[in-house]
């Protein structure tokens, strides 16, 4: 699994929370490139069985305010701050707020260093859901 | 994912193979996702097939794993019927705990793979299709 087998090799976890396929890939795969283990959760539901799972050593959450699930964005937040006070929560309220999050967790990361800017992320994004309309 | 290429690191990625991975359940969806990002193919983890069918809008996966049951408007088998319909020569592989190999193969999956499976099965599996193709 990414974060137990990313915990042997790089330093750090982050699970990111988007019921936006789209836009969850593009950061997820961003994040990948700064050496970071990512996990994806599709909804705040999923956010909480990879938080409830031992094996998995995650440090940080970047999270939708929209995500879905039994909890909002907000509330999963809050949930964290309470339950897990040890792990850095990141929300994001939309695509720009999120690359560009993971950018600056990219230059606190393993490599030091965002592989490209994140307006290359979001124009990505734009183009995907582009191309889905057409 | 393909084809819209963001950066450097995006345009290198695109000259290995684009799976996309079905499957409701996120312990499993990570674990095989990871071994397959481990094997050097590229990777989108849809939590359902309507997530599915948002990455066929946007993207052009070289094969897909899709597992049967799952919530949504659709099961696997339902996004098979769509992928027969639009994509017709796309690899699609089944997977399922239950006993559905002969109605899925039936309705166009080019495989089954019964659950529980190895990473290392789905991966021999994706290989001879995709030489297959070839």
């Amino acid at each position: 699994m990414s974060a137990s087998r990313a915990s042997e090799t790089v330093s750090s976890s982050i699970l990111i929370v988007d019921g936006d396929i789209v836009s969850r890939h593009v950061i997820a795969d961003y994040l990948r490139h700064c050496a970071y283990g990512v996990v994806e959760a599709a909804n705040t539901d999923e956010a909480l069985i990879a938080l409830g799972e031992a094996t998995l050593s995650i440090d940080v959450i970047l999270c939708d305010v929209s995500a879905l699930g039994s909890r909002s964005g907000f509330e999963l937040a809050t949930w964290v701050r309470t339950n897990r006070p040890e792990l850095e929560v990141r929300l994001a309220g939309g695509v720009k707020m999120a690359a560009k999050t993971a950018a600056e967790l990219c230059e606190s990361g393993p490599h030091l260093a965002r592989p490209y800017e994140p307006e290359a992320v979001i124009d990505y994004i734009k183009r995907l859901r582009a191309s889905r309309t057409r | 994912m393909q084809p819209v290429s963001a950066s450097p690191q995006e345009a290198s990625l695109a000259a290995r193979p684009l799976i996309l991975v079905v499957e409701d359940e996120l312990l499993i969806r990570m674990m095989l996702c990871d071994g397959l990002r481990d094997e050097g193919y590229q990777v989108i983890e849809a939590c359902d097939a309507d997530e599915a069918l948002t990455v066929l809008a946007a993207a052009a996966p070289d094969l897909i794993i899709s597992d049967v049951r799952m919530p949504g408007s659709m099961d696997g088998m339902g996004l098979l019927a769509v992928v027969r319909e639009t994509l017709p020569t796309l690899p699609v592989i089944i997977t399922s705990a239950h006993r559905e190999a002969t109605l899925a193969v039936a309705d166009g999956a080019t495989q089954f793979l019964a659950k529980p499976y190895l990473v290392v099965s789905v991966i021999e599996a994706i290989e001879a299709e995709l030489a297959r193709g070839l």
